[in-house]
């Protein structure tokens, strides 16, 4: 198909040419960025959280009661909640990871720097959790050295203890970030007071509370129980057998104990999607985005090729006349629309660097993987094709006749 | 050579069916310059279409230099246009958008011919119309008459068998429709068939012979209640008269 006189023909008639070019660039830069930013939240969101989501339900323990007992409470519920059939381990917690709440303290891998200031040992920020010997079950995380917690080192605490624990269970992450090392088994933690424990466990991983914190691997489990009357349980089941056992456990355990009330029994795939409600939302508005810009586009390509082709019929019908096969005339506009595309998507590329420069410096995006740009290119020369293809077809039907039948 | 027999074309549309044909039956031969006159709505530019393969035709025979075209389908039609055709239009029918060059240039691309091969014969087409110092103006920038040579330009450049003109000076004034003819003659006499449609007695006079149209039949010029146009047309080509229906 030739080039240069289609170019030329295009060039002499610019106007409606160089909007769609905008419109082109336009729509590029900012697709391009949207997918970007779409995958990076979509790779965020298919983060592995190490511990097993679907299969978990956590529920708040709140004892209210004039004779509420925060030890027996506990025992009671949290054995009774492992003898329900389909049942793998259960928990109590303060806090639940991945629900954008939680705690961290900061930690060290020896005593020294307590003792003399300035010491260059770096302080370690782990995300912790106190649960009890169930914990790995009860999570469903995956160990990789070491044991769980001792029942005996499962002790009830008080709001005011100041003890750190006998032992932890830490994530690789933390691991290498404290020791250097992922054999980080019966070495010691120091707590911010200088208090020591045993690392007795490593667990493959576990995600934390803060879906946007960095160091969101960076998790400690303790042993314990948290102090009452407020706490949270996490219950781990078979799987399949989730809403089962929910029910189960709505139904049943309430009535077991009248000075605590049960609260917010819920599957734990909802506080994580709770946690990624923002990262949810900003996806679907810029997909939602994407599909509209790239209609619009479309539309435009189809308007302004329609446009055309009734503006040229004659000399449509001309060429066909003096030769021009029906491909010829589809061949024609569809050249003639790869070359819009085609200067729409150079401007588009240096808009769409241009624009994500913008967005990282304003609210420190990450910079765009340039593979998207061939991407987008390739994909809005596939759009501009398909959507000329009808006023392209149109212009193919045009009679050879109309070269003599019109003035 | 063109032979056309007992050629009929209707036009349906959802009310009338129009017989814009019927029973049309010509011949022309190699060479000859052949003038077609006849009233408004005769049936002229139908014939002329259908000659060029630029419509089908109803029922009948048309055999195109020993081609029987009927059974042809439009890419066969388009590279019969292309290769065999030239055709000079009414208003001229240049793409406005291209220069001189480029138009003339069309019909040679959809042949697939070669840029030098091309850039030749452009250069021939345009000088023999007297054009070729003009090549980068558009057509815009130019009179009616020296688009309308530019058209030619642009149906000789492809060494055509026929050139078929419809109403070719029919927007030119009558100083342009006589430089138009000349050149026309020129071309006839180097060898290329021409048919041309005209209202005009006496530029239809300069042909070989004339054929009249009307109410879609070539009529007999020697009848004697032809239309009045016919006898002031009639010359010595006349025995080459198709006696038609
Ligand atoms: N596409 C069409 N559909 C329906 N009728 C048509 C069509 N084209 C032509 N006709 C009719 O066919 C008849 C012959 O038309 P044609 O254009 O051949 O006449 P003509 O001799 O060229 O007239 P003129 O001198 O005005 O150009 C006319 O009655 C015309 O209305
Ligand atoms: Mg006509």
């Amino acid at each position: 198909m030739p080039i240069r006189p289609i170019l030329s023909a295009l060039l002499r008639n610019k106007t409606g040419a160089v909007l769609l070019v905008l419109q082109i660039a336009i729509t590029m830069a900012v697709i391009v960025n949207a997918a970007f930013i779409v995958s990076q939240r979509l790779a965020k969101m298919n983060r592995d959280p190490g511990f097993d989501v679907p299969n978990m339900i956590a529920f708040q323990s709140w004892g209210f009661g004039a004779d509420y007992n925060h030890e027996v409470a506990v025992k009671e519920d949290t054995d009774y909640l492992a003898s329900l059939p389909g049942v793998l381990g259960v928990t109590t917690t303060a806090s639940l990871p991945l629900s954008n709440s939680g705690s961290a303290n900061t930690f060290a891998a020896t005593g020294e720097e307590f003792d003399e200031a300035g010491a260059d040992t770096p302080e370690i920020v782990a995300n912790t959790y106190v649960m009890n010997e169930q914990v790995l079950d009860a999570l469903g995380v995956e160990l990789v050295a070491g044991r769980t917690f001792y029942p005996e080192e499962v002790s009830y605490r008080t709001p005011q203890h100041s003890s750190f624990a006998p032992s932890v269970i830490m994530t690789r992450d933390l691991a290498i970030e404290t020791y250097g090392t992922e054999d980080a088994l019966g070495k010691t933690l120091y707590d911010g007071l200088g208090n020591p424990a045993e690392v007795v466990g490593i667990i493959e991983n576990m995600q934390g509370a803060w879906v946007d914190w960095d160091d969101l691997t960076h998790v400690l489990l303790m042993p314990g129980i948290a102090a009452g009357p407020f706490l949270r349980y996490i219950v781990r089941v078979e799987p399949g057998r989730r809403d089962e056992v929910m029910r189960v456990i709505e139904e049943t355990l309430p009535a077991r104990n009248s000075e605590r009330m049960i609260r917010r029994i819920q599957p734990f795939t909802e506080i994580v999607a709770r946690s990624y409600r923002r990262d949810h939302s900003m996806t679907i508005l810029l997909i939602a985005t994407v599909i509209m810009l790239v209609s619009i586009t479309s539309l435009g390509i189809i308007g302004l090729a329609s446009f055309a082709v009734r503006q040229r019929t004659k000399q449509i019908g001309t060429r066909r006349a003096i030769g021009a096969t029906r491909r010829d005339i589809l061949g024609y506009f569809m050249v003639e629309n790869w070359l819009v595309t085609t200067g729409g998507v150079l401007l588009g590329a240096l808009l769409t660097v241009a624009v994500n420069m913008w967005l990282v410096d304003a609210y420190s995006l990450e910079k765009l993987d340039w593979a998207y740009i061939p991407a987008g290119v390739l994909i809005l020369w596939v759009l501009g094709q398909l959507a000329v293809l009808v006023p392209a077809i149109r212009a193919s039907g045009i009679a050879p006749a109309i070269a003599t039948r019109t003035v | 050579m063109l032979s056309m027999q007992h050629i009929s074309k209707v036009y349906r549309t959802e009310l009338v069916e129009t017989h814009a044909l019927r029973d049309f039956s010509l011949e022309v031969n190699d060479g000859e310059f052949v003038a077609v006159t006849g009233p408004s709505g005769s049936g002229k530019t139908t014939f002329l279409n259908i000659a060029g393969l630029l419509e089908s035709f109803t029922s009948g025979t048309y055999v195109l230099d020993g081609l029987d075209v009927s059974g042809l389908n439009d890419n066969e039609r388009s590279r019969i246009r292309n290769q065999k055709i030239g055709f000079i239009f009414q208003s001229f029918n240049l793409i406005p958008d291209l220069d001189l060059f480029d138009n003339v240039d069309v019909p040679l691309r959809y042949r697939g011919l070669k840029a030098a091969d091309r850039k030749e014969r452009i250069h021939n087409a345009l000088e023999t119309v007297g054009l070729a110092s003009r090549m980068k103006h558009l057509p815009a920038q130019l009179s009616g008459g020296q688009q309308q040579r530019v058209a030619i330009a642009r149906a000789l450049a492809g060494d055509p068998h026929f050139l078929l003109a419809d109403e070719p000076t029919g927007n030119l004034d009558s100083l342009m429709a006589r430089q138009v003819l000349d050149l026309l003659q020129e071309i006839n006499e180097k060898g290329t068939t021409i048919i041309m449609v005209t209202h005009d007695a006496e530029l239809a006079r300069r042909a070989h012979r004339n054929v009249q149209v009307l109410d879609g039949q070539v009529t007999d010029l020697e009848a004697p209640d032809s239309h009045p146009l016919t006898v002031a047309v009639d010359n010595d080509a006349a025995d080459n008269l198709s006696a038609g229906a």
